[in-house]
């Protein structure tokens, strides 16, 4: 394995998880003009008004079809920013951000950037926040574990609780990889960083342990939803399902993207973000060498503008040189 | 004239569901929504909701228990009064009960039970947290304590905090305190360092600061509502818009429970705690006639084990039980 290839295989893992969810082609058609989103919701009206079964999907009328190709969105796209900004103070580097209207991201995010705006630094920031406990700074943590940095000063801008932990355990886990560690190093520095009296280290076990009983990824699928997710509340970026979820994922695939983020992929309340990690993790043990090469991982620029068009390995690979 | 304690815990209570009731069309609208629906939104049309349904829930596990409530009683009172009669849709309850609910039947236990779930900062404890203050008159602290142990079944974090905050204002208030005494002794309950407690100082500015631009109501938003979310019931939120309105009221129950109302976002809720808030510190009799006669028993629409009873025999029970 060429040195440098598992950092490559984390952040190409990371946009191919980021492609293989359902919600990545509702994201990229965020370039699209906004018009053609609102027929969209009007076709959701439309089915649930006269009960029709025939659920509209991302469409182009008018629009160019690009965007609505295979590929990576918002996971892959703030990863590539973390990478391009490693090197900031994280406040400052956010702070850059606040007060931009053409750029989107996650509801942590945003009221991050809100908060600083108004002048809040972190760690209220991230605390002061109704989505604190999401995987937006997870994502993010492929960056710092790639470097062998610890990522909990960028984490706490965004988040606290479980979204720094998941981190702070993403991070390790990646750092253990790239370094030439096994899948199963990988899960213990996770856990490590995870205390067993937190939400986020009681599912990260829990997951480990329905995974393992399942003894294969797409068989895990169902109990991993049984016992991680109550789908009471509206969205499905929590740190505390999305992390345990890649975790085991990646632990009872042996390591094999192939199967792992397929797996992840079909548990739909996670979809947005659990393939990505589940990718990032597997990509990382493997290799960019071992993972197929027919999956993009050109930015479209759904999140943040300015990255449209850019290969997201193409960062990586400037980094590592 | 003075105010008796029991027309102090019953003025507590009818607030509450006063302000439950005006609140509940207005939930969710924002002030120009209301505006515009009512001009000034001041006439309770029909009842109340889940929180007073949950407040009297609540007022029954301290009658039973008093200072030696435990997360464990707190629990077995949903399992044994709440899970059972859930049949089919959970009426009226927010994420947090619900989640709590899941939790709990998943064999999950306090506090884990108000962590496993996404909403641990909800209202929800805040919203039935006046009773403990009725029940801890004049001791803030206890009060805390106590409305903590109802909230570790289905609340964590900044929803405790909420619940915290209330409770201890309430507790102040029954002692006759003035509105700005009462606020201090929320915010005395609560860590300097919290977003509730950095939420009610910053709306307790926007208040006071005559020459803010804007109306008050845009000035409040602008100092406490979370603008890229779109569920409502964030404690930290609710909490500062529900004691802004009541200091702006003057501790008068009308008015405050009026423009708690009328800032829309959860208004049920901030306008039952403003309610409550104001009508433990000024009584009974200062609840609008016209109010008092719209409330009745509860129907249990959202807690069929709260089902005929009424605030007012529900805060006698308080008072005997102290």
């Amino acid at each position: 394995m060429m040195p440098g290839d598992r950092i490559l295989g984390a952040f190409a893992g990371m946009a191919i998880g980021d492609a293989a969810g359902w919600p990545s082609s509702r994201h990229r058609a965020g370039v699209h003009a906004p018009w053609s989103r609102r027929l969209h919701r009007e076709l959701d009206a439309f089915a649930e008004e006269h009960r029709v079964t025939t659920l509209p999907v991302p469409f182009a009328l008018n629009q160019p079809v690009a965007p609505l190709v295979i590929g990576p969105s918002d996971d892959a796209e703030w990863l590539a920013w973390t990478a391009l900004t490693i090197d900031q103070d994280r406040a400052e580097a956010f702070t850059g951000l606040a007060g931009r209207d053409d750029i989107r991201a996650r509801i942590s995010v945003r009221t991050a950037l809100d908060n600083l705006a108004r002048g809040l630094g972190p760690p209220a920031s991230g605390h002061d926040n109704p989505h604190f406990f999401d995987d937006a700074a997870v994502v993010r943590a492929v960056a710092f574990g790639a470097r062998g940095l610890d990522p909990t000063a960028d984490a706490r801008v965004t988040n606290a609780g479980d979204g720094v932990l998941g981190a702070v355990a993403m991070a390790r886990a990646i750092g253990v990889l790239v370094d030439g560690g096994q899948m199963g190093d990988a899960v213990e520095a996770a856990l490590d960083a995870l205390p067993d009296d937190t939400v986020i280290g009681r599912a990260a076990r829990t997951a480990l342990a329905v995974a393992r009983r399942a003894g294969d990824p797409f068989g895990a699928v169902p109990a991993l939803d049984a016992a991680l997710f109550d789908h009471v509340y509206s969205y499905g970026v929590a740190a505390a399902e999305t992390f345990p979820v890649a975790l085991a994922l990646a632990e009872v695939s042996g390591g094999s993207p192939g199967t792992a983020v397929p797996a992840a992929a079909c548990l739909a309340a996670a979809a947005d973000s659990a393939p990505a990690l589940t990718g990032a993790l597997t990509g990382a043990f493997t290799g960019h060498g071992a993972l197929p090469s027919g999956w993009s991982t050109t930015l479209t620029g759904c999140c943040l503008p300015e990255l449209a068009g850019i290969d997201l390995l193409d960062i990586a690979r400037g980094w590592i040189a | 004239m003075t105010v008796t304690h029991r027309g102090r815990a019953r003025g507590c209570l009818l607030g509450l569901a006063a302000g439950d009731a005006l609140g509940r069309p207005a939930e969710n609208l924002s002030p120009e929504q209301i505006a515009a629906r009512w001009g000034r939104l001041t006439e309770i049309d029909g009842g109340g909701t889940d929180d007073t349904e949950y407040t009297i829930f609540a007022a029954s596990l301290l009658v039973r228990h008093g200072h030696a409530l435990t997360p464990q009683d707190v629990a077995l009172a949903y399992r044994q009064e709440i899970i059972p009669l859930v049949d089919g849709p959970m009426k009226g309850a927010g994420f947090s009960e619900l989640g709590a609910i899941q939790a709990l039947r998943r064999g999950l236990e306090p506090p884990l039970t108000g962590q496993w779930h996404r909403h641990g900062w909800s209202d929800g404890l805040a919203m039935r947290a006046a009773p403990y203050g009725i029940f801890a008159a004049g001791d803030p602290g206890e009060a805390a304590r106590l409305v903590e142990i109802d909230g570790s079944v289905s609340n964590a974090g900044e929803g405790i905090l909420g619940g915290r905050a209330v409770a201890g204002a309430v507790a102040a208030a029954m002692t006759g305190a003035s509105p700005q005494e009462v606020v201090a002794a929320g915010l005395a309950v609560i860590p300097e360092d919290s977003w509730t407690a950095r939420n009610v100082n910053r709306a307790r500015e926007a208040v006071l600061d005559p020459a803010g631009s804007g109306g008050v109501a845009a000035r409040l938003h602008e100092a406490v509502v979370v603008r890229h979310y779109p569920w409502t019931d964030l404690a930290p939120e609710a909490v500062a818009l529900a004691f802004a309105a009541y200091l702006l009221g003057g501790g008068e129950v009308e008015e405050s429970v009026v423009v708690a109302a009328n800032l829309g976002r959860d208004a049920d809720t901030t306008a039952a705690i403003a309610g409550a808030l104001a009508g433990a510190g000024r009584g009974e009799a200062a609840v609008p006639e016209r109010w008092a006669r719209q409330i009745g028993p509860v129907e249990g629409r959202c807690l069929p084990v709260t089902a005929g009873r009424h605030v007012l025999d529900v805060a006698d029970q308080l008072v005997e039980g102290t």
